[in-house]
């Protein structure tokens, strides 16, 4: 009997076993190297994908890392640091008319399957916003015609085109096959759930299929030719393999990174600067900040809530706070500070100095004092009151988890403390503080819901957006701060619809609208959160670099190959 | 016999409906709406396209509908097999997402917990009547058994895979490796399953060893041995009847821990990004992604109830009281 069960245990136990290896295994083979992909020909990166790797639809949610870039490419490119467009699959592309875009797509470019790309090719993709299920379905609205002749692609719109909006999208928008993608692109909900085993693009690489994992990995093979290289606008890329790694956690990452397992990591990394310091890792600058800018974390007020609907108290809250510390001791000395305005270093060229000397905000704790009482504000017990004597006690939130930032609460609620504020911390996970954000159950959260862009258009039409929707679904991409500003949302509007020709007028409008958020604060700037981009020369060398030529983006966010992502990974060289 | 069986399988129907219930109705409980989350993953400048995308979402997941009436479509899909599709990975399958991890959570949890249950009653069974032993294995399954799973785990990756590079720092094979039916792979998950696996060994081997080792000196202490002793039966005898009764408890806890094997080992694999169900599910409950917290706790549930009818089978095998009673009509 006992032999019977020790060897039914044993028998289980190989069993579960053997599950790993066919579940693992029966997928393989194939193209792929038999003894794995080399080492120095492979670049090894991580810290986008976070989650099982949800197909490739470039359109929707978790879908392969690196897929936008590397195997589908946009029309144009655009450079923050440089803050320059670059014509990519366009050889031209600009406004012809008040109400015509002309494109001329580049010859010479081919389809993974080797038919030609075409004017057609660029019809076809923009057209896929007739489905109101295409992200950029509000912009195909307004396209009335689109002749194409040869390479060469007119949009004529109906009214007063989105200027702003429609640049965002030729940067943006990927171009998919037509030939496999018309088949299957069928309806509206088609277009969320196309996702094809081997997507044909035009970018360097292709994915290899039988790397694919999608718990674990997606690996990209480049593709023997690549228009850019052939027609020396780019260097072709020296890894002949991409293995992006999903993500499970931080700690892990950081180990993989010690370990020499990835020779790139674009996960935020406590303490990463020691390592910098350490020689262990790299970043693209030598000292802090240590990363470039993505985006800014502001300090939101819930504007519907007494007494922050009071633009005084806001003033004064503004001025308690001391982002200098959250910075250099929340985040490590691994950000920047926020100017007044909010505005990404990326838009320098846009803030108004003069403004922000007149109108910004500084550290000062007597300041915020002297502005409640002056206010009607009263301390009561070391804490003001409202104007009618009931208590204030604000409630401040972020994602529970996200160290850094439960950091910089921490210390936002201690400088308030000091000024007479009364905050209390209220720990929430992520959807339940996404979900109060949006539907305004909350006071004060810190937020980053605004990304690097082209145009500062994008963070202000994520600030003054109207109208705030107060039932159903509440907020659910702008204005979380809920605040009324006619005047700032019809500049908003129309800077969108003011000709990129207009240089006068688009830096004017955008004067106004910083000097409306320092005077008004809907929204309190604290520091702009980085680039999160940590790297080692163990298999690659020439990162990008500050002090450097390589000033590129170093990151496979997202969004961030068709900027300068994917010269990052075209200047490597092997060790 | 029959009547019991049939009795049993009234119980579990009953128990399973009851428990697919509430696994369905948890994740409607979660504030929260998965579908802003989705959403939150594109770009969305326009508030026109982003009412159209959140009616679209809501209907194709059919969170649109009364809840009564969700509930109802959930059964009928799971008598299709249709475990549904996730959220917060669309347009993917929950089933293709448990078919991907559950693999690798029972190659890692199977293992652990057999080898773990073998060794640790081995040993604990030694301990009970040797006091080198006892007092020394007696402390270290304490130290085990009380050991955070991912304290260790993270220990154990520190040291032997960041520090001493002995072993790699985690996925489920070499992030270079190709996937066939290779020496070289099956090479590559062997080494990558070693560390997570032996992190739960070692904790589990210390409760198994502590277990035992008090049943056997229970057992050992009760009237039966004792009379046995009296009537001059050897050692060896008393100890074979004593393991024997210091086992059912421990087969009763054996199968409660296969039963729930396939929540998986969820801090295991995030320290060591193993690609199993733990971290699914984790993923799944911090995302709301309904569909997969149900798919998965569905299979937990079928789990623990499979679980528990094999040891209702395996007491009757083992114990003869259980047959005996069963058989005169009092089986429960």
């Amino acid at each position: 009997m006992k032999r019977i069960w020790t060897r039914t245990a044993a028998g289980l136990a190989l069993a579960a076993l053997a599950m790993i290896v066919f579940s693992s295994a029966a997928s393989g083979s194939g193209r792929a190297p038999a003894a794995g992909y080399p080492r120095d020909a492979t670049l090894i990166t991580s810290g986008t994908q976070w989650g099982n790797i949800a197909g490739t639809n470039p359109y929707v949610g978790n879908y392969a890392a690196g897929m936008v870039g590397l195997v589908n490419e946009t029309l144009l490119r655009y450079d923050p640091i440089k803050d320059v467009y670059i014509n990519w699959l366009a050889k031209s592309a600009k406004w012809t008319g008040p109400k015509q875009y002309t494109l001329v797509v580049r010859s010479g470019i081919k389809w993974a399957d080797g038919k030609a790309f075409t004017g057609n090719d660029v019809k076809y993709n923009v057209g896929l916003g007739h489905f109101n299920t295409a992200f950029w379905n509000n912009l195909w609205q307004n396209v009335r015609t689109i002749p194409v002749k040869g390479n060469t692609v007119v949009f004529n719109f109906k009214g007063t085109p989105n200027y702003v909006q429609w640049q965002n999208l030729m940067w943006n928008l990927p171009m998919i096959s037509p030939t496999q993608a018309r088949p299957l692109i069928t309806s509206s909900a088609k277009l969320t759930t196309y996702s094809p085993a081997n997507p044909v693009g035009t970018g360097p690489y292709k994915i290899d299929t039988t790397g694919w994992d999608p718990t674990t990995r997606v690996v990209f093979v480049r593709k023997s030719t690549w228009w850019a290289a052939a027609q020396h606008l780019s260097p072709s890329p020296k890894p002949k393999y991409i293995i992006d790694l999903v993500n499970t956690s931080n700690t892990n990452s950081l180990n993989a990174v010690l370990a020499g397992v990835e020779d790139l990591n674009n996960n935020f990394l406590p303490g990463v600067n020691t390592l910098v310091k350490q020689g262990k890792v790299q970043t693209y600058y030598k000292s802090s900040p240590y990363m470039l800018s993505a985006n800014t974390a502001w300090l939101e007020p819930n504007t519907r809530v007494k007494p922050l609907n009071d633009l005084y108290f806001r003033k004064a809250l503004a001025e308690a706070l001391n982002p200098k510390q959250y910075a250099s001791v929340a985040e490590s000395g691994l950000v920047r500070t926020a100017n007044s305005t909010g505005l990404l270093p990326t838009w320098n060229k846009y803030v108004n100095r003069t403004a922000v000397t007149k109108y910004g905000f500084k550290y000062s704790t007597s300041a915020a004092k002297a502005l409640l009482k002056a206010h009607g504000y009263k301390l009561v017990g070391g804490y003001f009151t409202n104007k009618d004597g009931s208590a204030i006690n604000l409630d401040i939130s972020v994602p529970q988890g996200w160290s850094d930032w439960e950091a910089a609460r921490d210390m936002i609620i201690a400088n308030a403390k000091a000024a007479g504020i009364r905050i209390t911390a209220k720990v929430k996970d992520y959807n339940t503080w996404q979900s109060d954000r949006n539907t305004g159950k909350f006071d004060l959260v810190i937020d980053n819901a605004y990304q690097i862009s082209d145009n500062p258009w994008t963070y202000w039409n994520g600030i003054f957006h109207m109208p705030v929707i107060t039932k159903g679904t509440g907020q659910t991409f702008a204005n979380f701060e809920r605040y009324n500003n006619t005047t700032a949302w019809k500049l908003v509007q129309r800077l969108d619809k003011t000709p990129p020709s207009q240089k006068t007028t688009i830096m004017s409008i955008n004067k106004q609208l910083q000097t409306i958020l320092m005077q008004r604060l809907p929204m309190i700037p604290l520091w702009y959160n980085g680039v999160w981009a940590q790297f080692t020369s163990q298999h690659w060398k020439n990162w990008p670099s500050s002090t450097t030529s390589r000033k590129y983006m170093p990151a496979m966010w997202r969004g961030y190959l068709q900027m300068t992502g994917i010269d990052m990974i075209t200047h490597l060289a092997p060790r | 016999m029959l009547r019991y069986f049939l009795r049993k399988l009234f119980v579990y129907g009953l128990t399973f409906v009851l428990a697919v219930t509430i696994d369905w109705s948890i994740p409607h409980l979660m504030p929260g709406n998965p579908v802003l989350t989705l959403m939150g993953r594109i770009q969305i400048q326009d508030p026109k396209v982003a009412q159209q995308l959140y009616a679209h979402y809501m209907r194709a997941f059919n969170l649109d509908l009364p809840l009564w009436k969700q509930y109802w479509y959930f059964w009928v899909s799971l008598f299709h097999g249709d475990l549904g599709t996730s959220i917060l990975q669309f347009p993917s399958s929950v089933t293709s997402i448990i078919v991907h991890a559950a693999p690798y959570t029972l190659g890692l949890l199977i293992p652990a917990i057999l080898l773990s249950w073998y060794a640790g009653n081995k040993v604990g069974a030694l301990a009970a009547r040797r006091k080198v032993l006892d007092n020394t294995v007696l402390p270290l399954g304490y130290a085990l058994t009380a050991t955070p799973y991912m304290w260790l785990a993270i220990i154990l990756s520190w040291t032997l895979a960041v520090i001493w590079h002995v072993f790699p720092v985690g996925y489920g094979y070499d992030p270079t490796a190709t996937r066939g039916f290779t020496w070289a792979f099956i090479g590559s998950l062997a080494y990558h399953w070693f560390l997570p696996f032996m992190s739960l060994f070692l904790v589990s081997f210390g409760g198994w060893a502590i277990g035992m080792r008090n049943m056997i000196i229970y057992e050992l202490e009760s009237d039966y041995a004792h009379y046995l002793g009296a009537l001059g039966a050897p050692q060896r005898l008393i100890r074979k009847y004593a393991f024997r009764n210091a086992m059912l408890p421990q087969i009763t806890g054996l199968a409660l821990s296969l039963g729930t094997i396939l929540g998986g080992a969820l801090v295991t694999e995030i320290v060591f990004s193993y690609p199993g169900l733990g971290y699914q599910i984790y993923r799944a409950i911090t995302n709301e992604d309904y569909f997969v917290i149900q798919g998965i706790f569905l299979f937990i549930i079928i789990g623990v109830l499979v679980a528990n009818f094999l040891i209702d089978i395996a007491y009757l095998i083992v114990d003869p009281r259980t047959r005996t009673g069963m058989m005169a009509g009092g089986g429960s």
